[in-house]
Parts: structure tokens; C-alpha cells; sequence
């Protein structure tokens, strides 16, 4: 039996095939609370400066936090290590082992050292056994699946793997479970690729006892009518609970927020956005809803079925909404079962969706303007509109391979334009040597700011939902209530540049929050954005810890200032935290949107620095910050590596 | 006699029944616990999730203000459904009804969804364009 105080590490050393589980400071779920927080600290502890990435020496951290295995949990599980681009990696993934792990007794595991074999780590019950993975190394995240189904006869062993493109250290390959959950996109499946590790299957059988149970059911229940389809306040929450997430392609494509054919245009012929959307999904291929472990909304996540035509009996799920809008506008390609099968692919093999599809849309771009010829592509006609299916589809097996001229697109967009060059650098789309995501910037300059200023590269959920809530909801009396100093009708303007480093502080403090304890950030629409009172009445009956609000507030704080310590610390500057090229310099006229101007993003990067009391010159975080959140240790570590510490 | 009854094509695993039925008796969340009065059949490849209901739906308590069964309250996709023979046939028929209306009702029951405002009809406004292609 669980309780919640105390988290348990388990530290594994693949070259010495040594574990051993020990508890973590009892303080530390008061300061860090878990999961995502807990991590920063660890990585921060445990990772010097110019470790590397693939060396034996990275820790993979795989964790969850105090509130899961409870209905709270989501069955949100965080990945974290260094990035092979340098940056903190660290992402979320949903599902059902974070519960199964915490019911093992296991809070984290982290993973040290390189196997000389393929292997994977078998936990149950607190127990540990390294395997042998020689006849999974090369096979399919679905194979590996089966495979492993059936090896441990048990239906509800829980797992996390990596596809072939893991294994080949494809760059930016996540780590997967339950066939098509994924999370950390900044490489930690290519970390975890390194240490030659395959798989962590893990099956508990111990139960979480909360607290305060009768304090939680009254939390839980004012919480569920918060986030239920049928009693939130927040417009945005029946239709993403139940048309699921492919629902917002056509409203971004009618405020002009999608990024067409590589970001060259700003809107999508609206036919073609009508072939994507979330509709014909829904009718034609959507065969039932899936849900993450206790998600209170309906259905989120679907399973599909291509029941007719050339894809015939191709099976997959979790369509994201960022899946049709990359693999949609992004290469101009209006054939929905396209976009499923290759999503379905991406899936398979390991890969970044992202990834694949940032740098298809770039060497389209290339070939288009002459950069990249049939030559270089092994023949394939590499087009917007994507003409040549079989040989799109066959490409992304090579990318995950590294054969041919999947080996370039193996490395990434930043990588591959500079071995390419002949000006080619301007069409990758990339921040801190990462891809975007789906989310247009040139009429969102919140969206401009989160994705650059990012510690773990573009990444939207750092401070979901991506647009502040919709201003009818709060008034600006109601957010000071909540301990929020805030303009909201301005701050929810697309293109206004003010309150926008405001907003965004507080959005990466709190969903930093929700993620630490953990919960599952695409939950929060609107009110609850700016509201944690659900989750801090529910952190204190499932642990027993009383904390104020203000204080709960505060660990998010520490996690976000931790992060940003970990990448000052590996050399990253306020210069890094820039949006790309093009985004910086080229207009889209016809439209109606300009470039984001070097004026405008300086003074929102001004706003946010000043916000989170960072140096406005290098962006390190400030002695007296620091110390204030109990971080005088970062400040010192950091002087010590030679960083100038503003007091 | 009122009884739990089920839906399966509703249910979409996340286990909220079974995990928060496991906790009722004693505060602590096992869903592996045998005292468990539903549990969710996994069936491999992620295909299809299956309630079985080992309960007669009197509960040790109730959680929701509707004097229905834990279980039921929280249920987000309406898969379960707590009343006599006849009231659980009439529900089936009408989610076989609104299916033909709307693709939503593969994944919510038509009586959880909540806005009339809202409710989606097949070809109106925007998704004209989108209808025609089917």
C-alpha cells in the first residue's frame, strides 16, 4: 500500500546491470511535488554541463508523481534527459503505466549507462530484472508490442518502447506505449535508443491509498464538474471531449493560424481543410473512443479503421489535432487517409510526427526551388500535394531506417539544411535545433513567444491551451482574485504584443504545476487556466501535505526556473530564444499577416524575462529569484560553472 | 429489477468504474482489488474494451446526487446504464437513432452530450463541403 509522502527512485546501470530502489527527500514532494518538477531537480542534480547526450552518463528519467494511480493521475508519465540538441528533453505522455508503475512501488526510474546487448527492464512489484532484447532489437512498435504481450502473458502489463527509429538514434524519436502514446519528442527515444534499451514492461498489484479520502471525494467532484462535458463553463471543453482534438484544423485555418505548404501562406483552401477536418474523421474511419487511465472527458482519443480503397484495413489511433494540420496544410495534401496511414507509419516505426513532417515539407521546398534534385531523392518526386504516395510512405520507412535519402532526413531539418546549404537554411523550421509544431505564429504572438522562449524546444503543451481563454469568461477582478495581475482582453488579442510575457509566465508556472502532480494539461480550457484550486484541494487530500496556495503556486516556479537553469547551464542564451527565420523575416501579404518584427518579439522577450525576474541580457536567472524560491543551491552551481549571476 | 447495464461500443477503457469502485469501501485505489464490482476487459491491440459488471448496482455509496450507482455518475462516455430491462432497451435504441444522425454518437451517448445549441446535425453550415465528400 502507497501512501503519497515519500516517492521511490529506482536506479538502474545498464553497464554494470545493477539496480537498486531508494527513497527520495520526503521535502521534496512539498517543493518539487513530482513527476515533471521532481525531474528538473534530478536532471539539473544528476546531469553536468557538457555531458553527452549518447554517452553513458545521460540519465533517462521515466516518472510519475503523487497524484497518480489516484483518478487525478490521467495516467500522465513524464520522460526527462538531456536532449541530443543539448536542451532539457523532457515531454508527457499519457495511458496506463504510470498507474501500473506507481502500483509496483516505483515512483521514477532513472537509467544510467549503456547495455552492450539490446535488453529491456522487466519491473514488477518493486523488483527489477534486466532482460534480454535480442529478438526485439529492429521490430515495429506494434510488433514489439505483440511480441511482448504475449512473452509476458499477463493483458495488463503496462509498457513504454522505442521504435526502429529510436534505435537508429533518428533524431527526435519519442518514446511509445500502448502502440500509439508517445511522449518526449526532444529525443529521448534516441537517448533511450542509446542505452540500448528496448522496453520497460512493468505490472503492480499494490493499491494508492489517498489522505483525506472523504476531502477528496468532494474535491474530485467539484473538480469532474469543472472538466465535464456536461457542466463546464468553458465553451471549449464538450467539443474537444468529444469531437477530440482534429476539431480545431478548420477554426485555426479560419482565423488564418495554419502553416501552408511550409509556412509560405497562412490559410488552407477551404475545401481542402474540409477533407481534413474532424467531421469526415468522425463519420467515415472513427470506430470508438479511447481514454487515458480515469480521463473524465469522453472521448479525446479515437481508434480508426481505413475500411475501404488502396489503405484498406489500416489500423492506428490517437489522431492528434496537430496530425492533419502537419501532415495536412503543412505539404499541401488533402487525402485524409494519407494522413492516417502516415501518422499510422510515424507510429510504427517510432517516429516524431513533427519531425517527418517539418523536414518533408522542407525538402519539398527544396526540390520545388531546385535545391534538392530526383537525384538526391532517390528518384522520388518530393512535391507539395504529395503526387507520389508510395513513395512518400516508403520514404518515411527510410527515414526511420536511415536509408538513402533518409539517412538526410534522419538528422533533422537544422542538420540537414546545413549539409545541404544553397540557402536551404531559410526553410527549416526549427528552434533550439527542434521542429515545430502545428501551431502558426505570425498571427499569434503568444504562440511566437511560448515556442521560443521554450526549454525543451517548440512545444505547445509547456503552457496549454495555446491561446488565454476566451475573455467573456473571467473578468479582470476575478483573475486578481486568483492571484493573477492581468489584462485578459488584451492578452487574448492574436496580435497585440502587450501582456503577452505576463500571460505566458504564469501559463508555464502553472501547467508546469499540473504536470508535476501529475494531471493531464489538456483538461484546462478557459476559467480553469487561470484557476488551480481544483488541483491544489486535491494535491492536499491525496498527501496529506497542507500548503497554501501561494506556496503550491510557487513549485511550479521552481520547476520552470529549474529548467531554465539546466539550459543557460549547457549554453543556451537570450539569442536561442528567437523564432525562425522565416517567421522573423517574410511577410505573407495576401493575408494580411507581416512577419514577426525584431521590435515587437524583443519587447514581448523583455516583458517575459522581466516577469520571471531573469537577466534581460542572457536571460540567466537571478541570484535573488533564486534564492527567494529556495534555489540558492542553482545559483551557486551555476556561478560555479562560470555563468555571470545577476543579483 | 433496476440493474447495471452495459454498452460496450460506448466504453472506452479508461477504467474510471472500476478504479474509483475499488476505493469506495476503504479509500484506497486498487483496481486489481477482488472486492472490484465492475472490471474492464482489455482485449490486445487496444481493440476494444469490454465492462463486466459483477454487482447488483446497490453500492456502498454513492458518490453523485442522482441515486445512481458510483459507477454510472462517473461513466463519461454514457456506456453504462442503471435502470430495469426495458428503460436500458430504450437507451440502446435511442444511441442507435442518433448514430444515424451524427458520427459523434460513435463515441458519446447522445444523452451525455449536453447542449441542444450544440448538438450536431450531418451538412450544416461549414461542413457542407466536408458532408458532400462523403
Amino acid at each position: 500500500m502507497r501512501d503519497n509522502k515519500v516517492q521511490t527512485i529506482l536506479r538502474v546501470d545498464l553497464s554494470t546491470a545493477k539496480t537498486c530502489l531508494e527513497p527520495l527527500p520526503e521535502e521534496w514532494t512539498a517543493k518539487y511535488i513530482g513527476c515533471r518538477g521532481i525531474h528538473s531537480r534530478l536532471l539539473f542534480d544528476e546531469v553536468p554541463p557538457g555531458t553527452d547526450p549518447f554517452g553513458p552518463d545521460n540519465v533517462l528519467y521515466i516518472g510519475t508523481g503523487p497524484l497518480e494511480g489516484t483518478p487525478i493521475g490521467m495516467g500522465r508519465l513524464s520522460v526527462a534527459c538531456k536532449s541530443p540538441r543539448g536542451t532539457v528533453a523532457e515531454g508527457s505522455c499519457g495511458g496506463f503505466f504510470g498507474p501500473e508503475l506507481r502500483r509496483a512501488g516505483i515512483d521514477y526510474i532513472a537509467i544510467r549507462g549503456k547495455a552492450d546487448r539490446p535488453v529491456y527492464l522487466w519491473l514488477c512489484d518493486g523488483k527489477a530484472e534486466i532482460r534480454d532484447a535480442r529478438h526485439l532489437w529492429g521490430r515495429k512498435i506494434n510488433e514489439t508490442d505483440a511480441l511482448l504481450r504475449e512473452e509476458l502473458s499477463d493483458p495488463d502489463v503496462q509498457f513504454r518502447y522505442i521504435g526502429p527509429a529510436g534505435e537508429n538514434l533518428v533524431h527526435s524519436s519519442p518514446i511509445f506505449g500502448n502502440r500509439d502514446n508517445s511522449g518526449g519528442r526532444a529525443g529521448c527515444g534516441e537517448v533511450m535508443g542509446s542505452k540500448k534499451l528496448k522496453a520497460i514492461a512493468v505490472r503492480g498489484s499494490g493499491g494508492i491509498r489517498v489522505a483525506d479520502y472523504e476531502g477528496f471525494l468532494k474535491a474530485y467532484q467539484h473538480f469532474r464538474q469543472r472538466v465535464d462535458i456536461a457542466t463546464s463553463r468553458d465553451v471549449w471543453t464538450p467539443i474537444w471531449g468529444a469531437y477530440g482534438a482534429p476539431v480545431i484544423v478548420r477554426v485555426f485555418n479560419d482565423q488564418g493560424g495554419i502553416m501552408t505548404r511550409n509556412a509560405q501562406e497562412m490559410h488552407w483552401d477551404e475545401e481542402k481543410c474540409n477533407r481534413v477536418s474532424a467531421e469526415p474523421y468522425l463519420e467515415k474511419y472513427v470506430t470508438r473512443a479511447k481514454a487515458c487511465f480515469c480521463c473524465p472527458l469522453p472521448a479525446c482519443k479515437k481508434q480508426h479503421e481505413i475500411r475501404s480503397g488502396p489503405f484498406q484495413g489500416f489500423r492506428g489511433g490517437n489522431l492528434w489535432a496537430a496530425i492533419p494540420s502537419v501532415f495536412g496544410p503543412l505539404l499541401d495534401n488533402d487525402d485524409l487517409e494519407l494522413i492516417i496511414v502516415m501518422a499510422g507509419m510515424c507510429n510504427q516505426y517510432g517516429l516524431d510526427v513533427f519531425h517527418v513532417a517539418y523536414t518533408l515539407a522542407w525538402g519539398m521546398e527544396c526540390f520545388e526551388k531546385g535545391i534538392l534534385t530526383r537525384a538526391d531523392t532517390d528518384g522520388l518526386e518530393l512535391r507539395f500535394g504529395c503526387p507520389d504516395k508510395a513513395g512518400l510512405l516508403d520514404l518515411i520507412r527510410k527515414i526511420a531506417m536511415r536509408e538513402g535519402f533518409g539517412d538526410l532526413l534522419a538528422r533533422g531539418c537544422a542538420e540537414a539544411s546545413r549539409v545541404v546549404g544553397k540557402g536551404s537554411e531559410k526553410f527549416a523550421l526549427v528552434i533550439k535545433g527542434q521542429e515545430l509544431e502545428a501551431i502558426a505564429q505570425r498571427n499569434s504572438y503568444m504562440v511566437a513567444l511560448g515556442v521560443a522562449v521554450s526549454e525543451v524546444g517548440p512545444d505547445h503543451t509547456r503552457w496549454y491551451p495555446p491561446h488565454p481563454g476566451h475573455p467573456g469568461l473571467l473578468k479582470n477582478e476575478d483573475l486578481a482574485r486568483l492571484g493573477v495581475q492581468l489584462d485578459l482582453s488584451k492578452a487574448a488579442q492574436g496580435r497585440n504584443p502587450e501582456e503577452k510575457g505576463k500571460v505566458l509566465r504564469w501559463f508555464t508556472i502553472s501547467r508546469a504545476i499540473v504536470e508535476s502532480l501529475p494531471s493531464c494539461v489538456f483538461l484546462i480550457r478557459d476559467t480553469l487556466g487561470f484557476d488551480l484550486h481544483p488541483w491544489h484541494d486535491l494535491f492536499q487530500a491525496v498527501t496529506g501535505i497542507q500548503v497554501d496556495y501561494t506556496e503550491f503556486i510557487r513549485a511550479g516556479e521552481r520547476v520552470m526556473n529549474l529548467d531554465r537553469a539546466f539550459l543557460v547551464r549547457e549554453g543556451f542564451r537570450r539569442a536561442d530564444d528567437r523564432p525562425p527565420l522565416r517567421m522573423a523575416t517574410e511577410d505573407v501579404p495576401e493575408f494580411g499577416y507581416p512577419k514577426l518584427d525584431a521590435s515587437i518579439f524583443d519587447r514581448m522577450l523583455d516583458d517575459y524575462y522581466r516577469a520571471n525576474e531573469w537577466s534581460l541580457k542572457t536571460s540567466i536567472p537571478r541570484r535573488h529569484k533564486l534564492e527567494e524560491l529556495g534555489l540558492g543551491d542553482v545559483a551557486t552551481n551555476l556561478e560555479k560553472c562560470g555563468m555571470e549571476v545577476e543579483t | 429489477m433496476k440493474k447495471i447495464h452495459v454498452i460496450e461500443d460506448l466504453c472506452n477503457g479508461c477504467r474510471l468504474c472500476q478504479t474509483f469502485c475499488s476505493s469506495l469501501k476503504n479509500g484506497v485505489f486498487n483496481p486489481d482489488d477482488p472486492q472490484t464490482g465492475i472490471r474492464i476487459l482489455k482485449m490486445p491491440g487496444e481493440e476494444q474494451d469490454i465492462p463486466l459488471v459483477q454487482c447488483s448496482g446497490a453500492c456502498v455509496r454513492s458518490i453523485g446526487e442522482d441515486d445512481q450507482p458510483t459507477c454510472v455518475t462517473l461513466c463519461p462516455t454514457g456506456a453504462l446504464v442503471y435502470g430495469n430491462l426495458d428503460f436500458a432497451r430504450a437507451r440502446r435504441l435511442e444511441l442507435a437513432a442518433a448514430r444515424k444522425t451524427h458520427g459523434l454518437f460513435k463515441v458519446v451517448a447522445p444523452w451525455k452530450w449536453p447542449f441542444a445549441w450544440a448538438k450536431p446535425r450531418k451538412g450544416t453550415g461549414k461542413g457542407e463541403e466536408g458532408g458532400k465528400e462523403r
